[in-house]
């Protein structure tokens, strides 16, 4: 049974019976559902479970070389999440972020369309729950953002698969062209979530909405779904590498001006996300384990900077810059994992990030792409200025704001550290790490020449940081909104509409206007016709008028009638 | 001179700073190549690290003017 049983099913349905169990019994409950899920990544590679309905053939369970890294750090995820959250009395977010999960990982296998719809479809219903655990008005806004451009991200793909089975008579989840109506279709479902550029609004709008514990989940799944999702259907696509240069290159300078830390992070996860797609652009197995190493690696160390954000909000009740800072001295083992966070995404040797980008930097030279080459490079600096030291600076260093928090609690301490020892174990031993990656490519990270760049190009931007931030030339953190895309339907759409609107309530009753003198008018030449001729001995009322009026136009049509038979 | 550095330029700071100075002084110690001709270049990262933060620093500020607004702009 185990056997045909795909992972993340069981998270996903065992995931009902939590509101059922008392506190301690649920955290170990779900940590047990992910171990169970985790069993079946035992099976090996292949199709092991089809089910034919309506006389199509469902692939429910399907694995391969590309499923199986992104399957294993799914888990990881889940796994860290849960015990980061377990403090939390309510049931509610463990049941979201259990199911979220599982249906996450059981998209990662599915082998047809229409079953990565279904699941596609359960992550987005699933994962709105932990934007509404945010439990505020402004949450519940944007826990109704997220699920309109999340279902319509999955009705694309639906479109897209119906007409990829009409032209194909098959619906397997395997390459595609953007040349066709279905690929094209499939690839903007998957744009979406992957947060490609104007498309990434409701990234950055929603994300920080959730509490702390959901935006940790939130960070691990639904884009690194579309990351892979785009690696199994649209490696080599050329268009792909431009895409993620601007995804790299646009949201590092929303980074620098947004206040709020969290946000900030989902700029920086946008960022990290173009790394990924101009790997699968580039499409070469060098980059398509690029790709997987980094969405790997980067699943880890963002979960861990949203831990150690989170557990500031926590504590002090705000992750807004201009209102944090010296929190060092209260909460040292989160600033420590925080830094550890921050020098693992600025990929620092001997950290995750290094091991994990040098195979896209490599695999960019290789091909000879100059230009977005030096765009990923000039990215990396950015990331340094606002995750690798924006983050950890502002909220435990800078000034001294006058909060004095407790220590996180200790099960937010013990994901951390888990989450700390994972970003190190990937930097320290690479070669391990590279075993699990869809290729079989020998790659040495490691060698003088690309540490010494590496370690001049972040330490020099530091540098650069130092000077700006010493000489007093960095200006204060502001409390602001930064407008993205997301602006286009939060402000231009609605106000078109508003203006559309009173337009038409103003041309209304400008035909009202119109027409009411019409009728004036009309009434004025029946009563002088009638009354004051004396055809009746009385006023005409508004029947008579009505009926005057039908007759009028009535003779006015058989006039026209007859004139347009000539 | 040094104490004088560190006193005003911070602990940390001048670590940093040194830090700096022993990976520039590395470049003379073996060969350091890249993925293309011109990172070879004397001390090539470095320069590119440091104008490259310096921009998104400048541009960041610039479009401050144009993309920021009051916190409860969308409220």
């Amino acid at each position: 049974m185990i056997n045909t049983f795909p992972p993340g099913l069981i998270m996903f349905l065992g995931a009902f019976l939590i509101p059922f169990l008392p506190h301690l019994t649920r955290q170990i409950y779900m940590i047990f559902l992910v171990f169970l899920s985790a069993l079946s990544l035992m099976n090996g590679f292949g199709t092991h479970l089809t089910i034919n309905l309506l006389d199509y053939d469902f692939i429910i369970y399907h694995s391969d070389n590309l499923s199986f890294p992104f399957a294993i750090v799914f888990h990881i995820a889940a796994f860290i999440t849960i015990i980061y959250g377990s403090h939390k009395i309510d049931w509610k977010e463990n049941v979201a972020i259990t199911s979220y999960a599982g249906a996450a990982i059981a998209a990662l296998h599915a082998g047809d369309l229409f079953t990565l719809f279904v699941w596609w479809e359960a992550t987005a219903f699933t994962s709105v729950f932990l934007i509404l655990g945010g439990n505020n008005s402004r949450s519940f806004r944007a826990a109704f953002r997220y699920i309109v451009i999340q279902v319509g991200s999955g009705m694309l793909l639906l479109a897209g698969a119906i007409i990829f089975l009409y032209s194909n008579d098959h619906a397997n989840f395997g390459k595609m062209s953007i040349d066709e109506t279905s690929g094209l279709l499939i690839f903007l479902a998957f744009g979406i979530k992957a947060a490609f550029p104007f498309l990434n609004g409701w990234l950055q709008d929603t994300y920080p909405e959730a509490s702390e514990v959901g935006t940790v989940a939130l960070s691990s799944f639904t884009t690194k779904l579309a990351i892979y999702a785009l690696a199994r259907s649209f490696a080599g696509v050329d268009i792909l590498i431009y895409i993620g240069a601007l995804m790299t290159f646009f949201p590092i300078f929303f980074a620098v001006i947004e206040n709020d830390l969290r946000r900030v992070l989902t700029y920086s996860l946008n960022n990290q996300l173009g790394f990924m797609v101009v790997a699968v652009g580039i499409g070469t197995e060098l980059a398509l384990n690029g790709a997987v190493a980094h969405a790997f690696a980067h699943i880890i160390y963002k979960g861990l900077l949203f831990m150690s954000m989170g557990a500031v909000l926590y504590r002090v009740g705000t992750c807004k810059a201009s209102e944090l800072g010296g929190l060092f001295n209260y909460m040292p083992i989160t600033a420590v994992c925080s830094i550890i966070g921050a020098v693992s995404i600025s990929a620092f040797p001997i950290f995750s990030g290094f091991v994990a980008k040098s195979l896209i930097m490599s695999s960019l030279g290789y091909e000879g792409l100059t230009f977005i080459y030096f765009m990923l490079l000039f990215a990396s600096a950015g990331v340094l200025h606002h995750s690798g030291i924006k983050i950890p600076f502002f909220a435990f260093f800078a000034h001294n704001s006058g909060l004095k928090p407790k220590e996180a609690p200790i099960n937010m301490i013990v994901a951390m550290i888990i989450s700390s020892i994972l970003c190190v174990a990937i930097g320290v031993f690479p070669s391990l790490f590279y075993q699990i990656l869809p290729y079989d490519v020998s790659y040495q990270p490691y060698d003088f020449s690309h540490v010494l760049s590496q370690m001049q190009l972040l330490t020099f931007a530091a540098f650069a940081f130092i000077c700006l931030w010493h000489f007093k030339i960095y200006p204060p953190e502001l409390n602001s909104t930064v407008l993205n895309s997301d602006w286009f339907y939060r402000k231009m759409i609605p106000g078109v509409l508003e203006n559309v609107i009173i337009g038409f309530k103003n041309l209304n009753s400008q035909f009202n206007i119109f027409f009411t003198k019409i009728f004036q008018n009309t009434q004025k030449f029946i009563d002088n016709l009638m009354y004051k001729n004396r055809v009746f001995d009385r006023e005409a009322g508004f029947d008579t008028l009505i009926v005057v009026q039908v007759f009028g136009i009535v003779l006015l049509i058989l006039i026209i009638l007859q004139f347009s038979k000539f | 001179m040094t104490i004088k550095l560190i006193k005003n330029f911070g602990k940390i700071n001048s670590i940093v700073l040194l830090i700096c100075i022993i990976l520039l002084i590395l470049e003379f110690v073996g060969h350091r190549h890249g993925e293309f001709k011109i990172e070879e270049f004397l001390f090539f990262p470095a320069l590119f690290g440091y104008i490259s933060c310096i921009i998104i620093f400048k541009v960041g500020v610039a479009l401050r003017s144009i993309f920021m607004r009051d916190e409860d702009y969308y409220d």
